[in-house]
């Protein structure tokens, strides 16, 4: 079948905004679980989840404080920064309406119907009341969707680049909640270690990979073992292993994979080389840098590759 | 009978749906009578129901204003129009004789140009016309099809019959929302369906598809098709993104496409250049391409009308097709039917002022207030002036219009626009409507059954347009009893 590029740039964005969108409801709705467990004065502030998307630089220039209104309204309402969950919709919608033709109709309709619910609700979700029910339709609508995609679409290049703007957004969030994990405990140099178990928990949580830890791993929630299961877990469908292992089932199909695919390999040996519990929280923050930077390469690569090549 | 229909009154217009006497025309009573039962908050109810199915669907058009541009719901009339099928054949035998006819027009006026020599059309009036493409002239496209697809315009005059008001030859454009109208219907009313023959719209896309593959210069099973949208901001966007997933055909921009040296058209995928045998066009000529037209389009890609001469691709509707499409030349129809069929004229046109001629404008400046004055070259109902809805200073500008520019302008008599029942808050009142089919010529031709029906929602409005303030109707053609 033929794909035209700038198509498979859309459905490849299209992916990444709805997983994004899925996934920022997800941490939002783990985190306000975890904050009503934490002591009071125990310093673990809103802004973590600013830190977590990387948003700081665009938060602290309409916003005077990390608080839990402007931290939540910032995530859940505000329609024009990068890192909210009506952004995220949007620019969804905006790439479905125009790969409609590639698509099946229903997904139109999905998404549609989730972007007016989003546009509808936002606002009144940002207080503690309704918040919780809104993150939760946001899951449910998105994996509505991701579910009509798998069990309608033909194997071929729109499921391909579907797939792999899915799953690099997944592991770029997992990745990220990780450091986060690491960097907080890191600051607080472990002081507050009565509730490091709870926030690992709530990150497992956001995964929804809690139930499967506990099965596979055991009941106590430790930072090395999540570390490790998170990122190598082969059998997890958040784990940064199972996306990559997705993303090279999808590239391999692909003419001139070649360069995507010699970044991938490298982050499969970086993955095989972690070792969570004979690393400072220095050197595992230092790791998970690198890995999402060879994240960011290998967008690159797919990028250069298949959506704006030189022309011929 | 429900209170909305209670008041009901066709005044001095054909209306549609019910005859003067307030009895439902043969084939509109089944629909009619159970419309009339449904109670008044049941009507709002599927009123509701099918404006949401509207914005889930997503079925939207898009106004430009100076602010940016809105996108905005279909709107949409849950009481559809019926016509009988007997009725309809008729008008749909006249549209295919007119197509006939004009795509002849076209291929002769770009080679043999015998019509002009016989003087039955001035040669000026075509060859000095903006929409005469001198670099058309001796191509000549398969089967001597140039316009492969056509929307005219029909009207209903007072006395119920059928006219030609306008042919749109070039981006014709409104099918989809056909089809999206009888899609909302079925979801909406469908108790209208049971006891109806009602004939399918829905292989449209699948017609077009057949006609379009008919065009290619390669013999291949299932050539490669290419629907050129000018881009995810225009108004008809949805349309092209509609009718490419119905015939399964790619859906391109310009920038998508090249055409290197061998004149082949490519688009742009990823495993490489795959190569183009039709363009379905959806952008206007003259930003195409800007090797043979506007340089500065960044809308065309460079090379298609290269290409297209050097018989390596296809492209629906040709380049130039728009010569025929133009108030001044929709005169000449009937001439032009006599002239190459020697045929009679099957479907009637509104009678024409030509403002280029002395006589014609004349009459044209003198009755300006009973008339219907129209740029030649327009479309979307852009810089029309109803007389009779006219003020004296939109007069006088128009006089001065025509007479600094007669060759732009042409007049009608002001039609007695047929109306039909129409649900306006909560009453069914009478609305002014029109109707568009859609004709397709290949190698055979097809008329869509029905069309899209477009109403003027504002009181005794003739102004159909989206753009302006319209809606639109299913359109039914029905068979046998009801």
């Amino acid at each position: 079948m033929t794909m035209l590029s700038s198509v498979a740039e859309r459905l490849y964005w299209m992916a990444r905004y709805l997983e994004r969108a899925e996934d920022t409801a997800r941490l939002v709705a783990a985190y306000n679980h975890l904050i009503m467990d934490i002591p009071r004065g125990s310093e673990l502030g809103w802004d973590v989840l600013i830190r977590i998307l990387d948003a700081e630089a665009a938060f602290y220039e309409n916003h005077r404080v990390g608080n839990e209104q402007n931290v939540l309204r910032y995530l859940l309402a505000e329609k024009d920064n990068v890192s909210s969950i009506p952004f995220s919709v949007r620019w969804a919608r905006e790439n479905v309406r125009t790969t409609r033709d590639v698509l099946p109709e229903e997904i139109w309709e999905q998404i549609n119907e989730l972007y007016l619910y989003t546009s509808d609700m936002a606002e009144k979700s940002v207080g503690r009341r309704n918040r919780q029910a809104f993150l939760e339709q946001i899951v449910n609508r998105c994996q509505l969707i991701n579910g009509m995609l798998a069990s309608t679409l033909p194997r071929d290049h729109v499921y391909r680049f579907l797939k792999l703007g899915h799953l690099l957004e997944r592991s770029d969030m997992t990745t990220r909640l990780m450091d986060v994990g690491a960097g907080e405990i890191l600051a607080r140099d472990g002081t507050h270690g009565a509730i490091d178990p709870l926030i690992w928990a709530s990150l497992l949580q956001a995964l929804s990979a809690f139930g499967a830890y506990r099965r596979m791993i055991g009941p106590l929630v430790e930072a090395e073992g999540v570390v490790e299961f998170v990122f190598r877990e082969a059998s997890l469908p958040r784990s940064v292993a199972f996306c990559l292992a997705g993303v090279r089932e999808e590239l391999k199909p692909l003419s001139n994979h070649q360069a995507a695919l010699r970044v991938l390999d490298r982050g499969r040996r970086k993955l095989s080389r972690l070792d969570a519990t004979n690393m400072s929280r220095d050197e595992l923050h230092r790791y998970i840098d690198e890995f999402q930077s060879l994240l960011s390469e290998l967008h690159q690569a797919i990028t250069s590759t298949w959506f704006h090549p030189d022309t011929p | 009978m429900n209170e909305s229909w209670k008041s009901y009154q066709t005044g001095n217009f054909f209306d549609e749906l019910i005859t003067p006497k307030g009895q439902p025309r043969a084939a509109a009573r089944g629909a009619i009578r159970l419309l009339q039962q449904l109670p008044t908050e049941e009507m709002a109810a599927r009123r509701a129901a099918a404006e949401l199915a509207i914005r889930e669907m997503g079925i939207s058009f898009t106004v430009y204003t100076e602010g940016g541009n809105i996108d905005r719901a279909w709107p949409f009339d849950i009481i559809p129009r019926v016509i009988s099928a007997r009725q309809w054949q008729a008008v749909s035998d006249g549209l295919r004789q007119r197509s006939r006819a004009l795509n002849r027009f076209i291929d002769d006026v770009y080679n043999k140009q015998s019509i002009l020599a016989d003087g039955v059309v001035p040669a000026e009036v075509v060859l000095e016309s903006s929409n005469y493409k001198a670099p058309c002239a001796g191509m000549s496209p398969r089967f001597g099809v140039w316009a492969h697809v056509c929307g005219s315009d029909l009207v209903r005059d007072g006395d119920g019959k059928f006219y030609v008001l306008e042919d749109n030859l070039r981006v014709p454009s409104g099918v989809s929302y056909m089809l999206e109208n009888r899609e909302i219907t079925k979801r909406v009313l469908p108790e209208l369906f049971e006891n109806y023959s009602i004939l399918p719209v829905d292989d449209y896309p699948s017609k077009l598809y057949q006609t379009l593959a008919s065009l290619s210069p390669r013999e291949r099973r299932r050539p490669c098709i290419a629907v050129l949208t000018p881009g995810i901001y225009n108004s008809a966007y949805f349309e092209h993104a509609y009718l490419a997933q119905g015939m399964g055909a790619e859906l391109v921009q310009g920038s998508d496409l090249l055409v290197p040296d061998d004149d082949c058209v490519y688009m742009r995928t990823v495993d490489g250049p795959v190569r183009v045998d039709v363009i379905y066009r959806r952008i206007d000529e003259e930003f195409m391409d800007p090797e043979a037209f506007l340089p500065d389009s960044m809308l065309g890609a460079p090379g298609l009308m290269r290409a297209w001469k050097a018989g390596k691709v296809a492209i629906a509707n040709a380049p130039g097709s728009g010569v025929a499409d133009d108030k001044v030349i929709y005169a000449y129809v009937p001439d032009m039917i006599r002239y190459y069929l020697k045929e009679k004229p099957l479907l009637a046109s509104v009678p024409t002022y030509l403002c280029m001629r002395e006589k014609d404008r004349e009459y044209v400046l003198k009755n300006l207030d009973k008339l219907v004055v129209k740029p030649a070259n327009e479309s979307g109902g852009y810089g029309i002036m109803v007389g009779p809805h006219s003020t004296a200073a939109v007069r006088r500008k128009f006089a001065r219009l025509i007479e600094e520019n007669p060759r732009n302008y042409v007049a009608q008599p002001t039609l007695a626009l047929s109306t039909a029942p129409t649900y306006i808050d909560d009453a069914v009142e009478p609305r002014h409507l029109d109707l568009r089919p859609f004709i397709l010529q290949g190698k055979d031709s097809w008329v869509t059954p029905g069309g899209l029906t477009r109403v003027a929602l504002v009181k005794g409005s003739l102004v159909v347009n989206s753009s302006q303030g319209g809606g639109s109707k299913d359109t039914w053609i029905v068979e046998g009893k009801v």
